[in-house]
């Protein structure tokens, strides 16, 4: 269960104050596959740094499980991010000189597993992912954005986090792809039980969500619950 | 795979990069490294030529030089305001008295004038009466050469002048005494047939021998070593001395003790020390030591920049990677590890290729900065007037003290050198990849 509460976020530009992320509410109950919409500048990049303790909100409460994470001090927020939180970034953010298989051991090595279940679950992952033995030994240059998006995806698994925060995951990718990327992190949130929430541009991708949130000026101006008859919600 | 592994392999990451700051950084360290030798090198020869010289002041009654010059006698009561003060350790008097045979002492002399003597004798070089007899001698005149006796307080091979002394028979006279006993040389000996228990006389009082001894010269070994108390009775001198040696507490407080004695006894004495000429024999290892300390500091003063700034572009290169290892839950420390393991793998191969460079090009740069500064030393004595003779002795002790210089190799200054190049890698790498760590992911993630 993800709650947020009256959480805000201002920042301090040339022009003077902005609220990026303005006294916004929400809950995303467990295993749920959440969409966050909006215009470009409407904070929704912002909410999810937050989310993810990549940044420090002005005020409000961030509750993930039964702790609120505006409260941990910096070791905690390292433990945070290491375990239950996994990114998915636009562009991708894999580490250049590391192959597939050792930028997905990274979160293990960091989170204190033994190398042989590192390098085991690494390749398993990669495998649920579709990336092939051969693959996995590649350097991100020589793997294709889709493929490189699917081992981020893997990458961030790792850890087994129960929240995934996927900023624009299919943003660099054409459309067909982008729908595979989807497909695979709904599936995945099924299988490893995690919630999902990932910021995207694509209404029809939005559509496939269990929810669908809106921002607008940093403010939460619209929410969507999907029933889908082809897919019933997990319960909590 | 460790965070340490990861570092090290990061730093082969760009392999153009990796080659370019291998070689600057061994450039600064190879030449931080040959100045560091030649520093060291000319430090230590600059040691043994002080060394060399000596501690020792000597002083003489202004005028005087051995018997052919003038001047008055120095005093015990002189010596004694001497002895306190600063960086006077001791203090060393003699008093030296000459004996002509026959008239002076039972004693013959030991030294053939010889041609040399004879001819020197002929152009009224010395007034020694010649034996009766042959006063009216026409083309072969010859004269006798009187004993040098050195009245001493200590029995050494300064006494006779000579580097050592050892006895062959007997022993060293007690020269603090005022008995009537006397060391004699083995020339001396031999000519006069005298051993240990033998006596001569020394104007009209009989005098034992206690030791002969072999000072390596024939003319020292011709002289004769008695107590200076003796001395002062016998030549109807008491009191008087006609040198001293002192001694300074270091090398390095020599000039201050020459200057102390010349305040102290002001015009009546000749102050010599052979500091000055160290000075000027040293002159040019000190230019070799000014220019590879400022070369030294010059190379590890770009060494550190270089390194401090090329660890700074690599971090900051790396915002972006910093951001996401921390969003995927890497502590700070795991960062700062990984950048300096990243720093010494390069550092340590700067260093490697540096050392190896510095090792070779040690010597060659050593004999340039020698011929170099030797030039400019040799100009720089040429107008100086009335010491050419000085000069002279000076270019040769310079000119032997800048002869086989060798670089000395310490394995200390290596290891120095070395924990000097890793510590500025760490430093500066650790300083900006701390300051990047502590600042929130998402700051740091936000394009450039
Ligand atoms: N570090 C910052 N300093 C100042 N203003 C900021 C900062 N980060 C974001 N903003 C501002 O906050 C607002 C929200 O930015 P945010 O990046 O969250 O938008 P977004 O919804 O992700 O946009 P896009 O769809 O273009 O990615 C914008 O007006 C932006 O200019
Ligand atoms: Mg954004």
């Amino acid at each position: 269960m993800l709650i947020v509460e009256n959480l805000s976020k201002e920042f301090n530009s040339g022009a003077g104050p902005v609220q990026a992320v303005d006294s916004i509410s929400f809950e995303v109950p467990e295993g749920k596959f959440a969409a966050i919409i909006g215009k470009s500048g409407s904070g929704k990049s912002t909410l999810l740094a937050l989310l993810g303790a990549l940044d420090k909100p002005t005020s409000g409460a961030i509750k993930v499980g039964d702790q609120d994470i505006t409260k941990l001090g910096d070791q905690d927020l390292i433990k945070y991010r290491r375990n239950r939180i996994g990114f998915v970034f636009q562009g991708y953010n894999l580490v250049p000189n590391l192959t597939a298989l050792e930028n997905v051991m990274l979160p293990m090595e960091f989170a204190g597993v033994r190398g042989a279940e590192r390098k085991a679950r690494a390749a398993s992952l990669l495998d649920q992912v579709g990336i092939t033995v051969e693959e996995q030994s590649r350097k991100p240059s020589r793997l294709s954005g889709g493929q490189q998006q699917r081992v981020a995806i893997a990458r961030a698994l790792a850890n087994r986090p129960q929240l995934i925060l996927a900023d624009e995951p299919t943003g660099n990718l054409d459309s067909t792809t982008g729908k595979l990327i989807v497909d695979l992190l709904r599936h995945l949130a099924r299988t490893e039980k995690t919630t999902i929430l990932a910021v995207t541009h694509d209404l029809e991708i939005a559509r496939q969500t269990d929810l669908t949130f809106r921002l607008a000026d940093g403010k939460l101006v619209g929410e969507e619950r999907h029933a889908r008859a082809q897919r019933p919600a997990v319960a909590a | 795979m460790s965070t340490i592994v990861r570092g090290v392999r990061n730093a082969f990451r760009n392999t153009i990069r990796t080659g370019g700051v291998t070689v600057i950084l061994a450039l600064s360290i190879g030449l931080a490294l040959v100045m560091l030798l030649s520093l060291k090198t000319v430090q230590a020869r600059i040691q043994t030529v002080k060394q060399s010289i000596g501690n020792t002041i000597s002083v003489s009654p202004a005028g005087a030089r051995g018997f052919d010059g003038g001047g008055e006698p120095l005093t015990q009561t002189d010596l004694d305001a001497v002895k306190s003060l600063p960086h006077v350790s001791g203090v060393v008097a003699s008093l030296n008295d000459r004996l002509t045979p026959i008239t002076d002492t039972s004693l013959a002399s030991a030294i053939d004038p010889g041609t040399l003597g004879n001819r020197f004798r002929s152009r009224g070089g010395d007034a020694a009466p010649a034996p009766a007899g042959n006063s009216s001698g026409g083309a072969t005149r010859t004269f006798t050469i009187p004993i040098m006796v050195s009245g001493v307080g200590q029995v050494t091979a300064a006494a006779v002048n000579a580097t050592s002394l050892k006895f062959t028979s007997g022993s060293a006279v007690d020269a603090s005494g005022k008995a009537n006993v006397a060391d004699i040389g083995t020339e001396l000996a031999t000519k006069n047939n005298l051993k240990v228990g033998s006596t001569f006389t020394y104007g009209t009082t009989t005098v034992t021998v206690s030791g002969i001894f072999d000072a390596g010269n024939k003319f020292a070994n011709a002289g004769v070593i008695m107590p200076i108390a003796t001395v002062q009775t016998l030549s109807a001198q008491p009191g008087q001395i006609s040198t001293a040696t002192i001694t300074a507490d270091d090398i390095t407080n020599v000039p201050a003790a020459v200057t102390a004695i010349k305040a102290k006894l002001g015009t009546k004495a000749d102050v010599v020390s052979q500091q000055d000429t160290a000075t000027n024999a040293i002159a040019p290892l000190e230019n070799i030591k000014t220019v590879s300390l400022y070369s030294l500091i010059g190379a590890l003063t770009a060494g550190a920049v270089i390194t401090f700034l090329t660890m700074l572009m690599i971090v900051r290169e790396r915002r972006r990677e910093i951001g996401v290892l921390k969003a995927i839950g890497a502590s700070n420390v795991k960062i700062v590890v990984q950048f300096v393991a990243e720093a010494v793998t390069l550092t340590s191969m700067g260093a490697v290729v540096g050392v190896i460079g510095g090792l070779l090009l040690s010597n060659p740069v050593l004999k340039l900065l020698v011929t170099t500064s030797t030039s400019t030393s040799t100009t720089g004595a040429g107008p100086g007037g009335g010491g050419r003779g000085f000069a002279r002795i000076i270019g040769g002790f310079g000119g032997q003290s800048l002869q086989n210089l060798q670089a000395v190799i310490g394995y200390d200054i290596l290891l120095y050198g070395l924990l000097a190049a890793l510590i500025i890698a760490v430093v500066g790498s650790a300083l900006p990849a701390w300051l990047i760590a502590k600042v929130r992911p998402a700051e740091v993630m936000r394009g450039e």
